[in-house]
């Protein structure tokens, strides 16, 4: 791809977006935010509605201090960007009119189950529908509206539990292990975004405007991609594996996590599955084993990646497996990866936060955007450009909004406009 | 008014895998026509992944394929034949969306890249998903998602400290990248009705997922240390783990985030104090140390039936998940009260419950309309009814080998 590509890509050269005029109300706490942040990159205006002095998200982990002392929410940096603020009180008469003149001229309401009760959001929702029959509202919740589990309490990591996500990751001699970030709220937070606009979509044609929700928990079901087909199929609930585990249904353990000099990749060489591509990725692993002196008997017993690899006992995975661990410890993941790319060897670094901060190939393709924040004093690079649309590129990134900075123009425009 | 989202919506898929043929479910999923476009020579490349029917390999045989094609159309065309462009140009005319997910450059050698289809069809949007993305040092590097979660960091990110690294379960990128290719092709479609133009969008599944550690990748830059993986360890709760349970292998994930949360935990477990003679002996949860708190709670939760204690938990109003195994998701309450499984009759697959998708409408209700297809089971159909071939046309196509 050339050069013009990129600057075609790139955020700079067009204001707008997709959904430039579209304006959103934004409730919430994470999932919702995640929500608003895919809405205002894709274009939208994105107002955040918070409790005078800011909503509680304002000091979700992970925590920092600034350089000027002050302590500030990463979280919430990171998927508060792109938008506006406007502080109103939501539990007074005084706010809850503020918020009819709002919501007159949104499109969207996007509210999370951390921010707002159900009683809370639907009492809201009234509102919004009498002042703007057109409006999407979108509620995202750990299970769903409309049974008795709508109420159920939820979180991130038991939402991984929900969708059967946890119980796959981990050690086997140790309990079930979460992934470390919150995917749950995130992906529920990016499944609204796609949610919402479908409703969008449809009421551009149709003029009709109607609620969505989201399942977290859902949301998490997918991420399973096979066990529940493989549960129906074959009775076999999965087993959870930590750096060794039976990858997909298989019957034998495989090694898919290998230390190296200074760190650790992920590799499937044998017993992964079929096809030539895994196939010509072990002979060119064999190839550089060879050149380095690495050669050994085992290495060619079996078609390890042919139809025979369901019938090759254990025993011998277990000692083609310390063969290629020995020759893997010798090479650090940047010749490990370098060599992959050359000779098309199925391996990736297991890569750090600062590996994926350098990754010279998201680099390269100005995955990251810098935003300089004078209001905090930060310059920092956001990971942004997540898809790239050729006649609506992403909005270009602006700082994440004081509490209410934006009350005088969006209060005044609103309670003018009702007059 | 439609009854469907896309009602009407028109899509040429010849995206492959998981990431690519997911986003096209929503649509399909959603009213949309979908015809999914494979060759007998190269399939859809999970139609060759188990999980199989009765355990034997097969073409239409894939659980695993299965899931990710409810209420498509499916047809062989022979892509490499000199003859292609004739069944080929018109699905492109036909189209209001071409999806594809092969390695960068393939559409182009068929002369179906962007530029080339815009003049077929100036308003077509077309969606190119790939691991790496279109250009840059990596794109033609070949990998599955289970690379691509090591790359986007989130596999570093999870384990024990003492411990390597562990893998989470399956292709994790093929799960993250259609939720914001969705919204992408959606905001697409939405420019499109606003101003009749069409375009192209182009995904790298690592990159959408690297969205999930926003967060983390701004902490590094702010403190210059690297967030490291920490079992589960969770900053912020009062408590945090994952707790074992009655029986083999069961687990139960409690968060408690607040002091009324931490009295409604204590009040479940220690009704159990006549029955098992443990209770909760710590009161006050900020004072105890973590391993003491969670030795504390698991020394209870070890007697309690998993699925039990998660109701009376519930019933305290304390967040509590079983760590559900396939076998505990296909009849689990909440799901099938919300519907997400469908069964979809399939003529060698038999009745399978495939997974609807996560969002519902008030007005709209997505529906799954018919197992997946098998291999060009509708090339016949979808050509005369939808392209406008007739019957003569078919079999002249078909004897020159484009068909197949």
């Amino acid at each position: 791809m050339t050069e013009t590509t990129h600057q075609k890509g790139s955020s700079t050269n067009t204001p707008g977006g997709a959904l430039s005029g579209i304006r959103v109300l934004e409730i919430s706490h994470q999932a919702g935010a995640v929500c608003g942040r895919v809405l205002a990159d894709l274009g939208a205006e994105v107002v955040k509605l918070e409790p005078p002095g800011g909503e509680p998200a304002r000091s979700s982990h992970p925590l920092v201090e600034l350089e000027d002392g002050s302590e500030q929410s990463c979280f919430w940096l990171a998927f508060n960007v792109s938008k506006r603020s406007v502080c109103i009180d939501l539990s007074s008469d005084a706010g809850l009119g503020d918020f009819r003149s709002l919501v007159q001229d949104a499109d969207i309401a996007v509210t999370d189950f951390q921010r707002l009760s159900l009683r809370e959001s639907d009492r809201l929702q009234a509102i919004a529908r009498d002042a703007s029959p057109q409006i999407i509202w979108l509620d995202i919740l750990p299970f769903g509206r409309g049974e008795p589990f709508e109420d159920y309490p939820a979180t991130d990591t038991v939402l991984q539990a929900l969708g059967g996500h946890l119980f796959l990751n981990g050690d086997v001699d140790r309990p079930p292990v979460r992934i470390g970030v919150p995917v749950a709220l995130v992906q529920g937070g990016a499944e609204g975004a796609s949610g919402a606009l479908m409703a969008y979509y449809h009421r551009l044609r149709s003029g009709v405007g109607q609620r969505v929700d989201v399942s977290i928990q859902e949301c998490i079901v997918w991420t399973l991609l096979n066990s529940t087909m493989i549960w129906q199929i074959l009775g076999m609930n999965e087993v959870r594996g930590g750096a060794i585990r039976k990858e997909r249904a298989n019957r034998f353990y495989t090694r898919l996590v290998w230390p190296c000099r200074d760190g650790y990749i992920f590799f499937g060489p044998v017993g992964g599955g079929g096809g030539v591509a895994r196939q010509k990725s072990y002979d060119a692993l064999l190839k550089w084993m060879a050149e380095d002196g690495f050669t050994d008997e085992i290495l060619t017993r079996h078609d390890w990646n042919g139809e025979g690899q369901f019938r090759i006992p254990q025993a011998d995975y277990d000692a083609v497996t310390e063969v290629i661990a020995r020759f893997i410890r010798t090479k650090t993941e940047d010749e490990l990866m370098s060599r992959a790319v050359r000779d098309r060897i199925l391996l990736a670094p297991v890569s750090s936060v600062k590996a994926v901060f350098d990754n010279p190939h998201f680099r390269s393709r100005h995955f990251y955007e810098p935003l300089e924040d004078p209001l905090r004093g930060t310059s920092l690079e956001y990971p942004f450009r997540w898809a790239r649309l050729t006649e609506t590129p992403l909005r270009q990134l602006t700082p994440a909004p004081l509490p209410g900075q934006d009350n005088e123009r969006f209060l005044n425009a609103a309670k003018h406009q009702s007059q | 008014m439609t009854d469907s989202i896309f009602s009407g919506l028109k899509v040429a898929d010849f995206t492959w895998a998981a990431a690519g043929p997911i986003i096209t479910k929503q649509l399909a999923d959603n009213g949309a026509t979908v015809i999914k476009v494979e060759s007998q020579r190269h399939p859809d490349s999970i139609r060759l992944g188990g999980p199989f029917i009765d355990d034997k390999p097969g073409i239409n045989r894939s659980g695993f394929f299965a899931d990710f094609h409810s209420s498509k159309l499916g047809i062989a065309v022979n892509m490499g034949h000199e003859e292609a462009a004739r069944v080929i140009t018109p699905l492109m005319r036909w189209a209001d969306v071409v999806a594809e997910s092969f390695r960068p450059g393939i559409m182009a050698r068929w002369g179906l890249d962007y530029e080339s289809l815009r003049k077929i069809n100036p308003r077509l949007i077309m969606l190119s998903s790939s691991l790496y993305g279109a250009d840059g040092p990596w794109a033609s590097h070949p990998g599955y998602g289970a690379q691509g979660q090591a790359l986007a960091g989130l596999h570093s990110l999870t384990g024990w400290p003492d411990r390597a690294p562990a893998v989470p379960k399956g292709a994790y990128t093929d799960a993250v990248s259609p939720r914001y290719g969705a919204a992408a092709l959606v905001a697409a479609l939405i420019h499109r009705e606003r101003t009749g133009e069409g375009q192209h969008i182009q995904l790298s599944q690592i990159e959408t997922t690297v969205e999930l550690l926003a967060p983390q990748l701004l902490e590094y830059q702010i403190t210059g240390e690297v967030p490291q993986r920490s079992g589960n360890d969770k900053p912020g709760a009062l408590l945090h783990d994952v707790y074992p349970c009655k029986g083999e292998d069961r687990w139960i994930a409690v968060e408690v985030e607040d002091r009324e949360q931490w009295q409604g935990l204590v009040d479940v477990l220690s009704r159990q104090r006549s029955q098992t003679g443990q209770s909760l002996s710590i009161k006050n949860p900020s004072r105890a140390g973590k391993d003491e708190l969670d030795e504390a709670v698991a020394a209870v939760t070890r007697d309690w039936d998993a699925q039990e204690l998660m109701a009376a938990l519930r019933s305290a109003g304390v967040p509590a998940g079983v760590a559900y195994k396939a076998s505990d998701l296909l009849p689990d309450d909440v799901l099938r009260a919300r519907g997400h499984f469908w069964p979809l009759q399939h003529e060698e697959m038999g009745t399978l419950e495939y997974n609807g998708p996560a969002y519902r409408f008030e007005h709209t209700p997505p529906r799954l309309t018919r197992a997946a297809p098998m291999l060009g089971e509708h090339t016949d159909e979808a050509l005369h009814d939808l392209l406008g071939f007739s019957q003569t046309e078919i079999g002249e196509l078909r004897s020159l080998g484009v068909l197949e």
